[in-house]
């Protein structure tokens, strides 16, 4: 009897042993390179960061105080949240939209989801560029087209007014499949019995949008609401490559202005302090929708 | 279509509706590979020129001649194939002794790994930064794999999947002699492969698209992947010449496309049924 528990006591232990082994590789890989920075990025905001004179000076709040000052980060900060704001309902509202026609049976369905679906597998970088070619105002695709029919050109990427909305028209183009994707999933996993049993006590296609899909939708839209808020709060590719933050800082965001911030002008600190707001706005705004989500959730 | 209100519409008009949203959202790729393979007169031609008046490669030769897109394209799947491998490995082990062990700290260490799901890495790239160029790691491939060495969703997904192996299965292997090791490499592995695929999906074309952080970490040239290339190759004196531009993006984004056309179906499904984008 001692024997068979200390033989069960040596396999568990072994296996503990096991565990540790099996866990340690991730584990001590994201303590470096993901907890620690973490923190470490929290602690950089309140100092001076000189690399390369390797010297960290403690000031407090300073970093904060001088971001909150400066107009750019104001600027960059505004514009994240008019980007975000925009295009998180109307990625979600067109997603549905389309995946509304995509449960439908035609002809040519697959290919045409898988068409809707390729601009989210080009990189965001490739995709960027040839939109930054269709966006010339003189030769560009887009503003060809609308001579040819006969409306005023724009200026896009050119003019401070209409820049950051031309950054939006791509944003949303480059995730409509995934947001109709998501909802396609969503839409399927509900019971046709429901829908049936509604039309047979005679709601209408609208009634029963609104009273059976959409509130069963709800969990695919909080995730929707919640996953694009994040991507949108850290957007940078496309506005690197289609305007660099200008005309006159009418696109700059928070993530470039941290970029150039740190690797530009190597203000180390001033940059933490950025991306420590940044984090607790992401933080912020997940809970908040995520709470709210919660309380509107339904289930059948 | 029960569930749709837009059932009016008919199928006439659902199909015409789709298919004209279709044209725009393939526009910018045909537009794309219309530019890069037409003579440079063509491109700037107005009415635009649907088709090129004669298709040449010029723009491509002019294109491989001022940047070196072979090494972007090795650069990119060196970091893509070492980023998903290692991700995969560790995950699975670290998957499966989630999944299977019971062992002090299990939940706490599980919610460590999980939390770094919360704070991405446009918000930890200033103290990795600092971090890497303390250890030498700035401009190396090291530098740019660091946070892409394991993966939180994979860990995520895979003790999931092996969750819905059976213990008894497991026990048996045990009592045939195998170690636990082995355990995973030939039993676990092949019953979850299926995730293991979608992992890996996932994984590389995250790897193959990211830009942030290999912009932040390349300064050398001949470490850039191919995003960070086809950025800088946009614009490097300020002198705009469109056709080598789409010729880069048709060099850049090509292989994907192609891989996607062949597996859009597998594609598509792992990225809905984990609600990941890569």
């Amino acid at each position: 009897m001692r024997s068979t528990r200390r033989l069960i006591a040596r396999l568990h232990a072994r296996r503990v042993w096991h565990a540790y082994l099996f866990v340690a590789p991730i584990v001590l890989l994201f303590g470096a390179f993901r907890v620690v920075p973490s923190v470490q990025t929290l602690v950089y905001s309140f100092y001076r960061v000189e690399l390369l004179r390797g010297r960290l000076t403690f000031i407090g709040l300073e970093n904060f105080a001088d971001l909150l000052a400066d107009p750019t980060f104001y600027r960059a900060a505004k514009n994240t949240l008019v980007y975000v704001l925009v295009i998180v309902p109307v990625s979600a509202a067109l997603g549905l939209f389309f995946a509304l026609l995509f449960d439908a049976r035609f002809p040519l369905r697959e290919l045409f989801k898988a068409l809707y679906f390729a601009p989210m597998v080009t990189s965001t970088v490739a995709a960027a560029v040839v939109w930054w070619w269709l966006y010339n105002p003189q030769f560009g695709l887009f503003n060809v087209l609308l001579r040819l029919v006969g409306l005023p050109i724009q200026p896009w990427l050119m003019s401070s007014r209409t820049a950051l909305l031309s950054i939006i028209l791509f944003s949303i183009w480059k995730g409509l499949g995934y947001n109709m994707v998501i909802y396609l999933a969503g839409l399927q996993a509900i019971p046709e019995s429901l829908l049936e049993a509604a039309r047979i006590d005679g709601a209408g296609a609208l009634q029963r949008f609104r009273r059976i899909t959409l509130p069963l939708l709800a969990p695919t839209t909080a995730f929707l609401l919640i996953y694009n808020s994040i991507q949108a709060f850290q957007v940078f590719d496309q506005v690197f490559v289609l305007t660099s933050g200008g005309p006159a800082g009418s696109t700059n965001v928070v993530v470039l202005d941290l970029y150039r911030q740190a690797f530009e002008r190597y203000n180390f600190g001033y940059a933490a302090a950025e991306a420590t707001l940044l984090f607790l706005l992401i933080l912020g705004v997940t809970a908040l929708q995520y709470l709210y989500s919660r309380r509107n959730e339904v289930s059948y | 279509m029960l569930a749709s209100p837009l059932r009016a519409l008919g199928t006439l008009g659902l199909l015409a509706l789709v298919a004209g949203v279709a044209v725009l959202m393939v526009l910018p790729f045909y537009w794309m590979l219309v530019t890069a393979l037409s003579p440079a007169a063509d491109v700037m031609a107005f009415p635009p020129q649907w088709w090129p008046s004669r298709a040449t490669l010029e723009h491509f030769q002019y294109a491989l001649q001022k940047a070196p897109w072979l090494i972007y394209y090795w650069n990119s799947v060196v970091v893509a194939v070492v980023s998903v491998g290692c991700s995969l490995l560790f995950g699975l082990f670290a998957g499966y002794a989630f999944a299977v062990y019971r062992f002090p700290l299990q939940n706490i260490l599980f919610l460590l790994i999980l939390s770094t799901l919360m704070v991405p890495v446009q918000v930890t790239s200033v103290a990795l930064y600092v971090l890497l160029s303390r250890i030498g790691w700035v401009d190396t491939y090291a530098g740019i794999l660091a946070p892409n060495f394991a993966s939180a969703f994979g860990v995520f997904l895979l003790r999931q999947a092996i969750r819905q192996v059976p213990l008894e299965l497991i026990e048996a292997a045990r009592i045939d002699g195998a170690g636990e090791v082995r355990i995973v490499l030939t039993l676990i592995a092949p019953l979850v492969r299926t995730m293991l695929a979608t992992v890996a999906m996932i994984l590389f074309l995250g790897s193959w698209n990211d830009f942030l952080w290999p912009v932040i970490v390349i300064n050398s040239a001949n470490l850039r992947t191919l995003p960070v290339g086809m950025a800088l190759f946009k614009d490097p004196y300020g002198n705009i010449n469109y056709g080598p531009l789409m010729a880069a993006a048709v060099i850049s984004t090509g292989p994907m496309l192609i891989a996607y056309a062949v597996s859009q179906k597998f594609m598509i499904r792992g990225i809905a049924t984990t609600g990941l984008k890569g």
